[in-house]
């Protein structure tokens, strides 16, 4: 099948309606070119770029078609040829399953046509990524190899390196793995042992060292390998840095191992990877030598996002079975669905769906925009929000069918297991949170030193500066971004769930700052307080995208846009409450926070290695 | 299980005697006779008994032995009653000290008179040789002394008799017997209450003491969070492995043994002791000292003592001094792999020239003494280098680098092996009197002895 797609997706036509959008339409097109706003991070000085995330991002009309008439045989694809039940049970993808997705095109999405992809935009990417997630396995399979495996070459290699690798890439002619994690180092790239050294002829490097747990590691023809690598510096000393490879299994001397048993996501493979002097030619470099951090960072923190609209994707077929079970089944003459604490787990699973599906579209919208933009932050939010909340929705879901969800005859185990993963890989959520939480720390940090040190050294004029504001601010309780009223970007039915955003994020900003004050840099060891103020700007940014999604579908009178109202009315709500609390906690001094308890507790623990408390029916006499 | 229904039992009487304002026992108590204290021989009836004594008894038991006819002498000769009850110990003595042949004085005391003359002195002399028979520990024995109390009898019966002291030496007596038990962490048992109860009644001074006891004990019991087991593994190796985990109190250490205790016979016919050899070390002392500076010399030293309730042990460092601050290399700061944007995930450092509060800093102002590291740790069969220099080489195999320090051994001339607990107190002058007169050995080691058990009289609360 091939379907022409003939656009050029990096400039997305941001086509905007209805009234009270109008206002910013006019000022969007005046700063396009160079994007040197963020978002999330300007929320960590309590700022709201609104500019940023209103109107919602939209796509084309002859994009929209485009991607529709792709999506049609790709779904029924997945609905007809793709026994999920099969790929988990023998824990391989059968062949046939595995043409039928390269004939659709899947292994090159987002590969540009020139190189024989199907050159899609991230928006596009992550609506496909809605129908691949309804099998877990080979979601990541895919993932693997373009999210992560031949992103490399995508976004940092020459002309010479994609022309080379990627049409055969595109076409799953070749598939791709991505080689960073190693026996000792997970997180912690410092501790990366692979090493690279220069041959004689300074034409190759020799490539030493064991990679583990790389997805689609037993079957990739080519892999973005990251090694040391010896580099002299400006002060013409000799340094490892880490340099990015694109290696090919014929170089030689690549060996895999066998293929690890997994609790979910089993047809996927993923095994450890050894290289033993494989000779990569110097032109294999992706990059320059010893920059492979930028490019593996790159790589990871953008391939995150369509994590949210494949959990949107998987939630969506969740709900659509199990309402069809609590609808038919009868308990005390009452079907199922009659039950509250049944219809409570429908509207979980409506909101999380919801809420995963706005933020995926928001940012892969911001990340289609011209420029270079920046949305790690935003990235890592939609995966940790949306990885959390698939694991409680499949689980809600399971929990409907009671007893039934739990044998293998229903899906719902198998979706159960096969989402454990998004909290785990790309990073997990932890150190998402910290990445989250800090990025946006030391963004604000460095704007707001000047003025701590100031209250520090207490400048009268300063404090009392400070102490005013906040005597206004508990004066009057509002406060004003500019997202409802006149010019307002907010549609008037929700002001009330905008207002209580920005009431939060007034709030988030001083704690922000009140946090630098008490911290400073040695905030990076309080991680529990860290990971407070990850949430709290998940919960905003989750309001921001579901307020901003509203106002557009209602703008322009998308079908049931007043369940949308509610869905929104209801998370804001929601989300308000949770931010409160959490913000509450990360007060001085605040009867709330249990933190040095949990600490406490935790040190205690670790320091028996085993539980401590005697058995309750242990004696004394 | 008849212990509880006991107790019941003494409160009923107690009560139907309040109620009806006469002693109630002699009526009610004989019909009752069949309910024994478990473990005792008496029963209330034979209390109550008139004076049949407790010859008859004893004929009527299989064998007599020669300690029962003493016994039954000093019964007979009632102007020799001044004789000590310590006498009785010391006969049945003679062969072994045991806690049966404890039990069987105790027996036979309360076999010989019905009314038990003379009991005090003999509880005390019973807990003043407890520890030499071994049973200073031993729930049962002090119940059984207890049991030697006339019951009953020593019960106020009004309410003069409650106000003052009552039978004040019984119940001194009586609570000397639970102080002995508390001092060695033993805890009471219902049947102890029982007892009290039968002797002295519910609201007397022991009874007092032991509800004490029961209040304090199961507190204090866990007290210690590295208890020492009162029977120490007897196993030179085990021993060490115990002592060697105490001290180093790090999951990770590993044990090793490097050599166990053996016997070799050379080809003359000579007799070889290999003594044992168990180390200690854990991961982290182990890379501190693959980073040791060669040039650098490191101390093998000891012996320190370390004791184990009665037994010390010794054990033995392997450490160096502290390195002097200007070879101290700073850990080297790679701004490419630790630096801000820098880390793979998050950074993990800002770059913030902000530091912490004052009001959010808790850490202590601390003086840092520095002290030198101790790479490992090792106790051995013998105290000489050449014991020693094998630990160093078995540690060699793991730590390739010890090869090319300089090991110096600063040894002092300590114990040559594990010390028994007679030997543990001495000082070396007298170690070499113990060597000068050898007969005096057992008397002398009966005298340190003593002076431990001294010790042991201080309160104990850890069982």
């Amino acid at each position: 099948m091939s379907v022409s797609l003939g656009r050029n997706v990096f400039a997305p036509r941001v086509a905007q309606k209805g009234d009270c959008l109008h206002h910013f339409q006019s000022r969007r097109f005046i700063r396009s070119s160079a994007r040197s706003l963020t978002y999330a991070k300007d929320l960590f000085l309590g700022k709201v770029n609104k500019a940023e995330v209103f109107p919602f991002p939209e796509i084309s009309k002859e994009e929209l078609e485009e991607l529709n008439q792709l999506v049609q045989p790709v779904e029924k694809f997945f609905n007809e040829d793709v026994d999920s039940k099969k790929i988990d049970h023998e824990a391989v993808i059968p062949p046939e399953t595995l043409n039928g997705l390269k004939e659709l095109g899947l292994f090159g999405i987002q590969v540009p046509e020139e190189y024989g992809g199907l050159g899609l935009s991230n928006t596009m990417y992550a609506r496909l990524g809605e129908i691949t997630s309804l099998d877990g396995a080979i979601a990541v399979t895919l993932a693997a190899h373009q999210a992560i495996g031949l992103k490399g070459i995508l976004i940092a290699g020459n002309d010479s390196q994609k022309a080379k690798y990627l049409p055969r890439l595109a076409t799953g002619e070749h598939i791709a793995a991505f080689c960073l994690t190693e026996p000792g180092s997970g997180s912690d790239a410092a501790s990366i042992q692979t090493r690279a050294t220069l041959t004689e002829d300074g034409k190759h490097f020799l490539l030493n060292g064991t990679k583990f747990w790389i997805s689609n590691g037993g079957w990739a023809d080519i892999m973005t390998v990251f090694a040391r690598t010896e580099v002299v510096d400006k002060d013409s000393q000799k340094k490892d840095k880490i340099t990015a490879f694109i290696v090919e299994r014929a170089f030689g001397g690549v060996t895999s191992g066998k293929p690890e048993d997994k609790l979910g996501i089993r047809g996927s493979n993923t095994c450890e990877i050894t290289f033993e002097d494989t000779k990569v030619p110097i032109e294999n470099v992706i990059g320059e030598v010893g920059g492979g951090f930028k490019v593996a960072m790159n790589i990871l923190n953008n391939g995150r996002f369509s994590m949210g609209s494949a959990g949107a994707g998987m939630i969506k077929r969740l709900i659509e079975l199990t309402s069809e079970y609590a609808s038919t089944r009868k308990q005390f003459n009452r079907s199922l669905s009659e039950f509250g604490m049944i219809q409570d787990k429908f509207a979980t699973m409506a909101l999380n769906a919801f809420v995963m599906e706005s933020m995926a579209y928001l940012t892969a919208g911001m990340m289609d925009r011209p420029g270079v933009p920046d949305c790690s932050l935003e990235a890592a939010m939609v995966k940790v929000f949306s990885s959390e909340g698939s694991w409680i929705c499949v689980s809600e879901a399971l929990q409907v069918l009671g007893g039934l969800g739990f044998t293998k005859n229903y899906p719902y185990e198998r979706y159960l297991r096969d989402c454990r993963i998004l909290q785990i890989f790309e990073g997990t959520n932890e150190i998402l949170r910290m990445y989250i939480a800090l990025t946006g720390m030391q963004y604000a940090g460095k704007i707001l030193t000047g003025k701590i040190k100031e209250m520090k050294k207490g400048n009268v004029g300063v404090v009392f500066e400070i102490l005013g504001k906040k005597l206004k601010d508990s004066v009057v309780k509002t406060v004003d971004f500019g997202l409802t009223g006149k010019d307002g970007v907010v549609h008037p039915s929700l002001t009330e769930s905008a207002k209580m955003f920005e009431q939060n994020a007034a709030h988030f900003g001083s704690t922000v700052e009140s946090l630098l004050y008490r911290y400073g840099k040695t905030i990076v060891e309080e991680q529990l307080v860290l990971k407070k103020v990850a949430d709290v700007l998940i919960n905003l940014y989750a309001m921001t995208a579901v307020l901003s999604r509203t106002s557009r579908s209602v703008s322009i009178g998308l079908r049931n846009h007043d369940h949308e109202v509610l869905l929104t009315n209801t998370f804001c709500k929601d989300a308000h409450f949770k931010n409160n609390f959490l913000l509450t906690q990360l007060q001085k001094n605040s009867p709330e926070n249990n933190d040095a308890n949990i600490k406490k507790i935790a040190q205690e623990v670790i320091a028996k290695r085993a539980y401590v408390c005697s058995h309750p029916l242990d004696r004394t006499f | 299980m008849n212990a509880p229904r006991q107790l019941l039992r003494i409160q009923c009487i107690g009560c139907i005697a309040r109620i009806l304002g006469k002693p109630v026992q002699r009526v009610i108590l004989p019909t009752g006779a069949h309910l024994q204290t478990p473990g005792s021989q008496h029963n209330y009836g034979q209390l109550l008994r008139p004076f049949h004594c407790s010859a008859v008894c004893s004929t009527s038991r299989p064998s007599r032995t020669q300690l029962e006819k003493t016994v039954e002498d000093e019964t007979l000769n009632k102007d020799k009653s001044l004789v000590t009850h310590d006498d009785l110990f010391e006969r049945a003595a003679r062969d072994s000290k045991t806690k049966a042949d404890f039990n069987r004085v105790v027996d036979v005391f309360s076999k010989k008179d019905i009314r038990r003359r003379g009991h005090v002195e003999f509880i005390y002399a019973a807990l003043k040789k407890m520890p030499e028979f071994g049973v200073e520990r031993d729930i049962t024995v002090y119940n059984k002394l207890l049991d030697v109390f006339p019951k009953e009898v020593f019960m106020p019966r009004n309410f003069i008799q409650r106000m003052f002291n009552h039978y004040p030496r019984q119940q001194e007596c009586g609570v000397q017997l639970l102080e002995q038990m508390e001092n060695y962490g033993i805890m009471p048992n219902v049947e102890t209450k029982v007892l009290l109860a039968q002797i002295f009644g519910e609201k007397s001074h022991p009874m007092r003491k032991y509800q004490r006891i029961m209040y304090w004990f199961p507190k204090f019991k866990h007290a210690n969070p590295f208890p020492v087991p009162h029977v120490l593994p007897s196993d030179p190796v085990e021993l060490a492995r115990f002592s060697l985990t105490r001290i180093a109190d790090d999951l990770d250490a590993k044990i090793t043994i490097y050599q166990y205790p053996s016997t070799d016979i050379t080809e003359t016919g000579e007799e070889v002791m290999r003594p044992h050899i168990v180390g200690i070390q854990s991961p982290n002392q182990r890379s501190l000292l693959a980073k040791h500076n060669p040039c650098r010399p490191v101390f093998v030293e000891g012996p320190f003592p370390l004791w184990l309730r009665k037994t010390c042990v010794h054990y033995y460092l392997l450490r160096a001094d502290p390195v002097p601050s200007e070879e101290k290399v700073e850990e080297e700061f790679d701004p490419e792999m630790m630096g801000p944007e820098q880390s793979l995930f998050y950074p993990q450092r800002l770059d913030l020239d902000l530091e912490r509060d004052m009001g959010d800093d808790f850490r202590f102002d601390v003086d840092d003494v520095e002290e030198g590291p101790v790479y490992a740790m090792c106790m051995a069969g013998q105290a000489d280098q050449v014991t020693l220099s094998q630990w160093i080489s078995g540690l060699q195999e793991t730590c390739p680098i010890l090869g090319q320090i300089p090991t110096v051994f600063r040894l002092d001339s300590g114990p040559r092996e594990l010390q028994t607990t007679s030997d543990a107190q001495q000082t070396p002058e007298q170690e070499v009197e113990t060597d000068q007169i050898t007969e005096e050995e057992p008397l002398h080691s009966q005298r340190v002895k003593q002076g431990s058990a001294s010790v042991l009289r201080r309160p104990r609360v850890y069982p």
